[in-house]
């Protein structure tokens, strides 16, 4: 347990607050998926509007804490930067609207907030953590994904970066900060992945029965992932699982790879 | 070194892996809790304490915390018409932290335990421990939580009519889990009893007294 406790008091709880930058890679940033809500206060919130603006997207829910320590940064950024085309969304995982309403006055928070459901969180490859946060450049790409919170600093130096941006072209070097955790790669899904019998697997080129036949060998197969169901189950029950999405795409490509 | 455990009782290395996510070590969930037989080496608990400190790191494996738990009962078997005592067991991953049944704050989800009543089983009543207070860093001040293994107490009621065999109990602890940093979605744990009715004469053997060791009545 001192082991434990050393390891987490030295290790690990003060690069999540040190500023660490890291150039990323540019040229192969996925879109951010297209959506359409309504949020609290009855307007219309589609990202696709936002086309040309720095999004900060931002999945929450009232009774996450550290859900809630974020929230205040984002209304100063969204002050702060507004003018210089940052629009901050956040999306409630909430089961219902009810505690957001109090909460968004409470938070005094000034920029839309709209209740976010299975398929939306499927579309930015399953929330399975909050706050999850995506900050989306003027062109539309995802170019960073910051799971758990952050400071408001990282976010900040971020979105300058993204904002220098002139035109709606790739921002090339973007720089990330604050501490880069696994599941912060970005995988969103498309529609079709969404909507398929095995969410998360664009099923579209197959035939019926090669529908049925490969979720009949998804059935057979035990999923990695600690849940103790097959691979179809977890799928269908826990979309956000990306364990068992890459087995069920591993295991498509390999069925379409044997029959090409 | 060989030793000798109940799986929802004392601390363990594969009880560690597991709540360190690795859960293909021992897979219980939903299942009876029984004693199980298990070996340990030093080479084997630095890489359980290794893996646990990975857990530490949160969001390592991608997936949600998942709280192991099953229920206990007191003696072996029940008189019918009896209260016996149980407890249902949650094991909390390292590092995270479910709420308290009465958390510090209006905003933060209730643990709680539902049990299905099964003819001639229902449970009484259900104690939950207070929580340990924890400082985070998203709250000014401490928040009664649980973190590691849980301990609640409940007591079972046998209808007078209960005729000897053996009978089955559901229920699922909810729970929303935590860590300094984020947060997941509420989610359940499925736990299942197999109680032995027997006859009046038939004397009770007590069970699992480390468990009822740690667990509250009041």
């Amino acid at each position: 347990m001192v082991g434990l406790y050393l390891i987490n008091r030295y290790w690990i709880r003060p690069v999540t607050s040190l500023s660490v930058k890291a150039t990323e890679a540019a040229g192969n940033r996925v879109m951010a998926p297209e959506f359409s809500l309504t949020d609290i206060d009855g307007h219309k919130l589609d990202l696709a509007d936002y086309r040309g603006k720095v999004v900060l997207l931002d999945f929450w829910a009232t009774w996450c804490g550290p859900c809630r320590i974020e929230i205040p940064g984002f209304v100063e950024l969204e002050n702060r930067y507004r003018d210089q085309g940052l629009a901050v969304i956040g999306i409630s995982l909430d089961d219902s609207v009810d505690p957001v309403g109090p909460f968004y006055k409470e938070f005094r928070m000034n920029y839309p907030v709209a209740l976010g459901d299975n398929k939306l969180t499927a579309l930015y490859g399953g929330i399975y953590a909050m706050p999850t946060t995506f900050l989306i450049g003027r062109d539309g790409r995802i170019y960073r994904k910051h799971l758990g919170a952050s400071d408001v600093s990282v976010f900040e130096e971020e979105i300058k970066e993204l904002l220098a941006a002139k035109g709606k072209e790739e921002v090339k070097g973007f720089q990330t900060y604050g501490r880069p955790a696994s599941g912060e790669q970005v995988e969103v899904s498309t529609p079709a992945e969404v909507n398929s019998e095995v969410p998360g697997v664009d099923l579209t080129g197959l035939t019926r029965a090669q529908v049925e036949q490969y979720k009949k060998r998804l059935a057979g197969m035990k999923c990695d992932c600690g849940c103790g169901r097959n691979v179809l189950n977890c799928r269908k029950e826990d979309s956000s699982c990306q364990v068992s999405r890459k087995i069920a795409k591993d295991e498509l490509a390999k069925s379409t790879k044997s029959k090409a | 070194m060989i030793f000798r455990r109940p799986s929802c009782g004392r601390p363990g290395v594969r009880r560690l892996m597991r709540k360190a996510g690795y859960r293909n070590m021992v897979k219980r969930e939903g299942r009876e809790c029984a004693v199980e037989r298990g070996g340990m080496s030093a080479k084997g608990a630095g890489f359980a304490l290794a893996l646990a400190a990975m857990a530490l790191a949160v969001r390592a494996d991608n997936r949600p915390p998942q709280v192991q738990a099953c229920i206990v009962l007191a003696t072996d078997a029940v008189h019918a018409g009896s209260k016996v005592k149980m407890a249902v067991v949650a094991e909390v991953p390292p590092g995270f932290h479910i709420n308290d049944h009465n958390p510090t704050l209006e905003y933060l989800i209730p643990t709680e335990i539902k049990i299905t009543a099964s003819t001639p089983l229902s449970v009484e009543s259900v104690f939950y421990p207070r929580g340990d207070p924890r400082k985070f860093t998203f709250e000014d001040k401490p928040l009664s939580v649980y973190a590691g293994t849980v301990v609640i107490g409940a007591l079972l009621e046998v209808s007078t009519s209960a005729a000897p065999g053996e009978y089955s109990l559901q229920g699922k602890i909810s729970y929303q889990a935590c860590n300094d940093q984020a947060c997941f979605p509420p989610a359940s744990a499925p736990v299942t009893l197999k109680v032995k009715v027997v006859g009046e004469k038939v004397r009770l053997k007590p069970v699992n007294q480390d468990v009822f060791r740690r667990a509250s009545f009041k």
